[in-house]
């Protein structure tokens, strides 16, 4: 008796490990079976190639996929120096109780919901972009990716610093035998040592940046064509979502958000690849 | 013991007394006028579409429920397209269409058309802007992206600011059928959700031009006089404004219940007083 | 190495450390600055009694109550239905999975985690619309349809913290109880959740937290502009985030605006709130960074 009730305990666990397993599964497969008409007929390529224009049967997703990837880009680049100096200044240079206190803003700076960076962003960043650049509404490619910068940074920097704090301390200490101080330290033994870290932060971070959906449908402007430069403004795959959110079911516009859901489902796979391998040698180390 | 007793209990009988006063005080207020209808009623109306209709929606859903808790009644946005489409897929029971649903949207879905007021779209621009009227031939060149300087049109040097609507929009259907005549709109141009949207989008952008309905218009934003004609209740009414449109609700079949209670009510005087107050055109 | 090399590296990190901590206080000031003076019992209420408002006696049918209450029932039953499936398949993952398998079950939690959660609101919005047409024609996209969806969306970061959680239990305290007779299962539920419930409660705070902030997920699943606080989980629901979205893009009137300023202040002091005491808990913030929003 005891037995089976640990064995029913025991298979309500596994139960409940592969329903969650299946979710993920389950989310690929309804993008799959809805987008089923497009595949089958092979149009699927000509949406990821072609202009979104409605009114003349055009539903193509190019210039969200060019949105998406001008939007998430800016954010990132625009992230990484501003990461890689929190990150040195957390670790590396700032006094034990500064240190501390600069990771407490940054853990806390994950904890804002992203729709208030949205809403501090439309009422202080894109009047600011608008009469700073003389150019367009503030509503652009540069408004989103300016607040996707703040808002990415602090995973990018949690992350370089977990990476730099690996640093084997006898390394660190042979730095201090041979005379050096903390910047060669930082540049010669914690950076080359860290660039798993480095690339997994930034892809977490890239991977972060191409899902926000709340900062580029309020901050971008939405206009759907590929932006020919960070003033102009812009629709990303996840704005488009959103903005096409509930035609019909078999309408073509339902078919495209499909295929933006897909294209962002493909995404977030490979960024998770990415970061499995580069984890690979420390999982193998923990077991 | 007894004073412990009382003094805990005061407090709780004057509340009781309070919100029972006020349970009075609430259900005098529901034994006048149109709302009576509502007695007894209980259940869900789910609405959304047209964005132009929620101010209006909005104040009537609130009096039947301050009327009558039991009934709940939800309202989305979204833009004519979706209401239509929702309402034909059963997934709400009004959708409201800030343009005539289609002869086929009507065949396919069943659709029951209810036109409880009048309405206009109009451009509109910055308070701030001194370009005060426009020609429809420039207001088209305007959104067609040929002038793209407020200068061109005898304004200042500064550039335009295109602001649309999604292609669910009824307002976008209508302003691009009478106001643009089917010219294109530039694909530059931004786009937001709603009427609401869009008002807030050009009260904050001193360059950007935008197109909302009459109703929506505040001293936030200005109505742009097309042609010579100031889009004015009057003169949408007289016919000489000629961006006009009514607002719909539609159903799919004939409507029952609850449903059909609330959009008679919208016919009453109190629910086209509302539509009144919000600044469209009552149809009766 | 010159001097004026390393001097200029770290005054740049100092400057990057600095210009981001005054940006996030700048925010949060500048919030404070409009919202603070505007924040009002009237102003959650409107006119309605506050105890006839909680007790559901009365509909409140202006001010913010209708959104604060879906808000929280919302994170209610979504946390409800992930927590006891997440420990559990974080129990499974720590000490039951092994090898091939364990490695494909994190592969796929991992993509749950980066799965961007418009396209979970997707799934949702799908998945609904289209049992409605086929089996339920009763359900719409609704406040259980939401729920399910932030279910969905909290599972990984519930399951990883569990995991980690018991994984980090150092092999001391694991043999002890097996020793002196205890099943596996005993020793699970007696010994190592008991010792592993600091981490895995710091999981499930942060899923309340996520829960509460997120809005893309509730605007395709049945958040609307206007409903009043729902008293049915097949209806829809109006919600803080979702009404500050709202209202950031359509506000009628400086007074609307203020609503969506207070609305900001008190969404950030319920994510607040939620992100201190798992701060407190410690373990489970850390993780947060790696499955954020």
């Amino acid at each position: 008796m005891k037995a089976l009730t640990e064995k029913s305990v025991v298979a309500v666990f596994r139960g409940s490990a592969f329903l969650s397993a299946g979710a993920a599964a389950l989310i690929l497969g309804f993008l799959l079976v809805f987008g089923l008409p497009l595949f089958r007929e092979g149009r699927i390529f000509s949406l990821v190639t072609t202009m979104w224009a409605p009114a003349e049967g055009r539903y193509g997703i190019l210039p969200m996929l060019a949105g998406t990837a001008a939007i998430a880009s800016l954010g990132v680049v625009l992230s990484i120096p501003l990461s890689f100096g929190a990150a040195a200044l957390i670790s590396v240079f700032a006094p034990r109780r500064w240190g501390r206190f600069f990771r407490a803003v940054f853990l806390m700076a994950t904890g804002i919901p992203t729709v208030i960076y949205g809403f501090v962003g439309i009422f202080l960043l894109a009047p600011f972009v608008r009469e700073f650049f003389d150019a367009g509404s503030g509503l652009c490619v540069l408004s989103a990716a300016l607040m996707l910068a703040v808002l990415v940074t602090p995973t990018m920097t949690i992350f370089f610093v977990h990476g730099f704090d690996r640093t084997p301390r006898s390394y660190l200490q042979a730095v201090d035998a041979l005379g050096g101080n903390d910047v060669q330290k930082l540049l010669y033994v914690i950076l080359p040592g860290a660039w798993r870290h480095i690339i997994g932060g930034i892809t977490l971070a890239a991977g972060r940046a191409q899902g926000d959906t709340l900062l580029a449908l309020m901050l971008s402007g939405n206009a759907a064509r590929i932006p020919g430069e960070p003033l102009e403004s812009a629709r990303t795959l996840t704005a488009h979502i959103a903005l096409v959110f509930a035609a019909d079911h078999e309408s073509p516009e339902f078919l495209s958000i499909f295929v933006c859901g897909l294209m962002l489902y493909l995404f977030s796979t490979l960024t998770v690849v990415v970061l499995r391998r580069l984890e690979a040698p420390f999982r193998r180390q923990h077991r | 013991m007894r004073t412990t007793s009382t003094r805990i209990f005061t407090p709780i009988f004057a509340l009781w007394t309070l919100s029972f006063a006020l349970l009075l005080f609430a259900a005098a207020q529901a034994f006048s006028g149109d709302i009576d209808m509502f007695k007894g009623e209980k259940g869900i109306i789910r609405i959304s579409g047209g964005t132009a209709h929620i101010p209006v929606m909005k104040e009537a859903a609130r009096r039947i429920m301050a009327a009558n808790p039991d009934i709940n009644i939800t309202i989305a946005g979204g833009g004519s397209g979706v209401g239509i489409k929702q309402v034909g897929e059963g997934l709400v029971d009004i959708g409201n269409s800030g343009r005539k649903a289609t002869p086929e949207e009507i065949a396919r879905y069943g659709l029951k058309l209810f036109q409880w007021a009048l309405d206009g779209v109009t451009p509109v621009v910055n308070p701030a802007n001194p370009v005060k009227q426009i020609s429809g031939d420039n207001l088209r060149k305007i959104f067609s992206g040929t002038i793209t300087n407020w200068k061109e049109i005898g304004g200042i040097d500064q550039r335009i600011n295109l602001y649309t609507r999604d292609e669910a929009s009824g307002t976008r259907e209508v302003f691009f059928g009478k106001a643009m005549k089917k010219q294109k709109i530039a694909p530059s141009a931004n786009v937001v959700v709603s009427n609401g949207a869009m008002k807030t989008a050009v009260a904050a952008d001193p360059y950007g031009i935008g197109y909302v309905s009459v109703g929506h218009v505040d001293k936030t934003v200005h109505a742009l006089v097309l042609d010579g004609v100031a889009p004015t209740i009057e003169n949408i009414k007289n016919g000489k404004y000629p961006v006009s449109r009514g607002l719909f609700s539609n159903t799919k079949h004939t409507p029952t219940g609850l449903t059909k209670k609330f959009l008679d009510y919208m016919f009453t005087p109190e629910g086209q007083k509302i539509v009144a107050e919000h600044g469209f055109i009552p149809v009766k | 190495m010159t001097g004026w090399f390393s001097k200029t590296i770290r005054i740049f990190s100092w400057a990057c450390g600095m210009a981001f901590t005054s940006i996030i206080f700048f925010f949060i000031g500048y919030l404070l600055y409009r919202g603070a003076g505007s924040l009002s019992l009237k102003l959650i209420f409107e006119n309605t009694g506050v105890i006839d408002a909680v007790l559901l006696r009365k509909q409140v049918l202006g001010g913010l109550f209708p959104a604060i209450a879906g808000t929280i029932i919302l994170v209610l039953l979504s946390v409800g239905i992930a927590v006891p499936i997440g420990v559990a398949a974080g129990i499974h993952m720590a000490e039951y999975a092994r090898g091939r398998w364990k490695e494909a079950l994190g592969f796929f939690f991992d993509i749950l985690a980066s799965v961007p959660s418009i396209v979970i609101g997707l799934f949702g919005l799908s998945l609904s619309v289209y049992l409605h047409r086929t089996f339920f024609p009763k359900l719409y996209p609704s406040l259980i349809i939401s729920a399910l969806s932030l279910a969905v969306l909290v599972l990984p970061y519930i399951i990883r913290s569990t995991q980690y959680a018991l994984e980090s239990i150092p092999e001391s305290t694991r043999i002890i109880a097996p020793a002196l007779g205890a099943s596996r299962l005993q020793n699970i539920l007696y010994v190592l959740i008991p010792r592993a419930s600091s981490g895995i409660l710091g999981g499930i705070v942060l899923a309340v937290g996520r829960c509460a902030e997120d809005t893309a997920v509730i605007m395709l699943t049945g958040a609307v502009a206007f409903a009043g606080v729902s008293r049915s989980l097949f209806s829809g629901y109006e919600a803080l985030p979702f009404y500050i979205y709202y209202i950031s893009s359509q506000y009628a009137d400086p007074a609307e605006l203020a609503e969506g300023y207070a609305a900001s202040l008190i969404l950030l002091a319920i994510c607040a709130v939620f992100f201190g005491v798992s701060f407190i808990i410690q373990k489970g913030v850390e993780s947060r960074a790696l499955y954020g929003p």
